[in-house]
């Protein structure tokens, strides 16, 4: 039996993109915020943000896009997510999500409507990023 | 180091292979594009406005930009040309990775989207023929850009259409772009590249050679990006390449930058002849702020105008642009232009101007100069006459190391930070060969910063370093 307290979640940036910076301070940010964070870098496929979020039975997904083709990588997440029996498990994803500079409320419906829980911008204060998921996880899974 | 040239024999068994990766391979025949090419006026070729303005002293403004489609590609770099002095074809995430069949649906999509969704253009895809519809329609020289650690099937493809300039390196375009693509791939595949160029070269077509400066793009100290640019060239010239120009990304501390492309310019000098290579065009490209930048364009286009100051002063052949959308991704064809404009009313406007601060400019590019032969002569040690071989080991010992680099290849111990000036030095330097002095200096400088700020050089000094472009500064200060 594991003793560990914290929330096991999973990061990495989606697709073809290779933007690492951002990455190593989401991972250093969640991990001093107080999760497991099992970061995956940077090109991850759909599966491989699954296979690791079934293995570590993590309670959230978070998906970064820096380069503009979130729109095409995030397409059926949510359902593969289903398909592989992690009804409940939490999406966020942030960053530069379509091409162009286009109004945020508009890609916010866009990547809703795709079953993604929450969506931010790359200004996003990461604190309160910190504070929303544990929030979000205390609200879906209360039993633990 | 001419040991490692491919021979012709090697290089056409290759070639069959390349051009079988997908179907447009097959379009492209190297006789009829050496024709094509003697063809294409000399105002249209890289090599020949590279020329002009290296003897005239002019710096040349080339932004990026690149769409799904050839008809909304071809609008928008007839936008572009009406500023711009050379121009680009930035290519798409997809087809940097050699997924032409995930290019192909985000066309499809496109297409029925009415706008691209790609972030640039899949030219592997388009294939000779359309793509040459770019290279007709247009009155500027064109170049490649991208980021592809494979580019044998693009450069193929693009150079046939009548492309003049290719943008990349076996390092600079795996290292940066890459997660798991083993060095030693990506080297063989641009000495190919390189090969193709000199194959061009000998049938008497110049075609111009850019290895990518600026890395990361995050607080890559000069040492390291300069012996980088170094190392490709040579590796170009090895192929025949006859016509290269390396480049630099801007820091943000004047003396710094000039002194890290005044540093570029003479010791690749240096390099080349001291390999014996003497019949060479260089030129050097100054890229303006490559890290993150202020939401807000009117901030945005003062990092524009800084890093276009720092182009001029340091007097770098040609400049690439950002714009103002720079913090949302990709710009529309307008704020684009936005940027190309501001940039050239500030080179412009400094065109007659030299840089006088002597002693402290000679300082910087004394101590660059230092820390780049240090880490050259060390690693070309390593390959016994192979350069490959060199970077290679290089790499997986550490001796090169590249700041927030993804590719598994690179040690990433390397530990950059700005000093109390805001020019970027090394906190911890992994593996990196350094003299004991240089390592004093650079640590003896960080402290300083650190005593200002009342805090112990750290990460955490990194991380504010990261961000404080894009909140109105140059050195992080410590967050409230």
């Amino acid at each position: 039996m594991s003793t560990d307290k914290r929330s096991t979640i999973v990061l990495g940036v989606i697709g073809s993109d290779c933007h690492a910076v951002g990455n190593a301070i989401l991972y250093r940010v969640f991990t001093e915020g107080g999760f497991n964070v099992v970061n995956l870098g940077v090109m991850v496929s759909q599966d491989e943000y699954i296979d690791a979020a079934i293995e570590t039975n993590a309670k959230a997904i978070l998906v970064s896009s820096l380069y503009g083709q979130g729109e095409l990588d995030c397409e059926g997440m949510r359902e593969r997510c289903i398909e592989r029996g992690l009804d409940d498990i939490i999406l966020y994803v942030g960053g530069n999500l379509v091409i162009g500079k286009v109004d945020y409320a508009q890609t916010e419906a866009k990547f809703k409507n795709m079953g993604f829980d929450r969506v931010f911008t790359p200004e996003s204060d990461l604190q309160e990023v910190v504070k929303l998921l544990k929030e979000d996880i205390q609200e879906r899974f209360p039993e633990q | 180091m001419e040991a490692n040239f491919i021979s012709e024999e090697r290089f056409f068994a290759e070639r069959a292979e390349v051009l079988n990766a997908w179907p447009t391979g097959k379009d492209v025949d190297l006789k009829e594009a050496v024709h094509y090419h003697e063809n294409i006026p000399s105002e249209k070729k890289f090599t020949q406005v590279l020329k002009e303005a290296d003897s005239e002293g002019r710096v040349l403004v080339q932004p990026r930009a690149g769409v799904a489609l050839v008809d909304e590609h071809i609008a928008l770099l007839q936008k572009l040309e009406t500023e711009a002095d050379l121009l680009p074809t930035t290519i798409d995430a997809y087809t940097r990775l050699n997924h032409y069949d995930e290019a192909q649906k985000g066309i499809e999509r496109s297409l029925e989207a009415g706008h691209s969704l790609l972030n640039g253009f899949p030219a592997v895809n388009h294939g000779v023929k359309e793509c040459r519809r770019v290279v007709e329609s247009l009155k500027r020289p064109l170049q490649v850009r991208h980021g592809t650690p494979d580019a044998r099937l693009l450069a193929e493809i693009t150079l046939a259409a009548g492309f003049t300039s290719f943008e990349g390196g076996g390092i600079s375009y795996n290292i940066p772009y890459a997660k798991k693509v083993p060095l030693e791939l990506s080297l063989k595949a641009w000495q190919y590249v390189d090969r193709l160029c000199g194959y061009y070269e000998e049938k008497g077509v110049r075609i111009n050679r850019e290895p990518f400066g600026p890395l990361t793009g995050s607080l890559v100290p000069p040492c390291i990006s300069t012996a980088v640019a170094i190392l490709e060239g040579l590796l170009a010239l090895e192929q025949g390449v006859r016509c290269i120009t390396l480049g630099y990304g801007q820091l943000g501390n004047l003396v710094q930058d000039v002194a890290a492309i005044v540093s570029l310019r003479e010791l690749s000098h240096e390099y080349f002849q001291k390999y014996n290579f003497s019949d060479y065009q260089l030129t050097t490209v100054f890229h303006q702020w490559m890290g993150g930048f202020p939401e807000d364009e009117a901030k945005a286009f003062a990092v524009i105008s800084w890093g276009s100051a720092i182009a001029a002063l340091s007097k770098a052949t040609k400049v690439i642009v950002k714009t103002p959308h720079e913090a949302r991704g990709i710009p529309t064809a307008e704020a684009n232009l936005q940027g190309i404009k501001a940039t050239k009313q500030v080179v412009n406007m400094l065109a007659e101007q030299v840089f006088i601060c002597e002693k402290a400019l000679q300082t910087e590019i004394d101590l660059i100069k230092e820390e780049v032969r240090t880490i050259l002569d060390n690693v070309i040690k390593l390959g016994e006459g192979d350069l490959v071989q060199a970077c290679v080991r290089a790499f997986s010992g550490g001796l090169i190391d590249v700041p927030f680099a993804p590719s598994r290849f690179n040690k990433g111990k390397i530990m950059p930070v700005r000093d109390s000036l805001g020019a970027v030095r090394i906190l911890d330097w992994g593996n990196i060969p350094a003299t004991d002095n240089v390592k004093a200096y650079h640590r003896e400088l960080i402290e300083k910063r650190g005593q200002q700020e009342g805090r112990k050089p750290s990460y955490h000094m990194l991380i504010d370093d990261v961000y404080a472009v894009s909140k109105g500064r140059l050195v992080g200060h410590p967050r409230a």
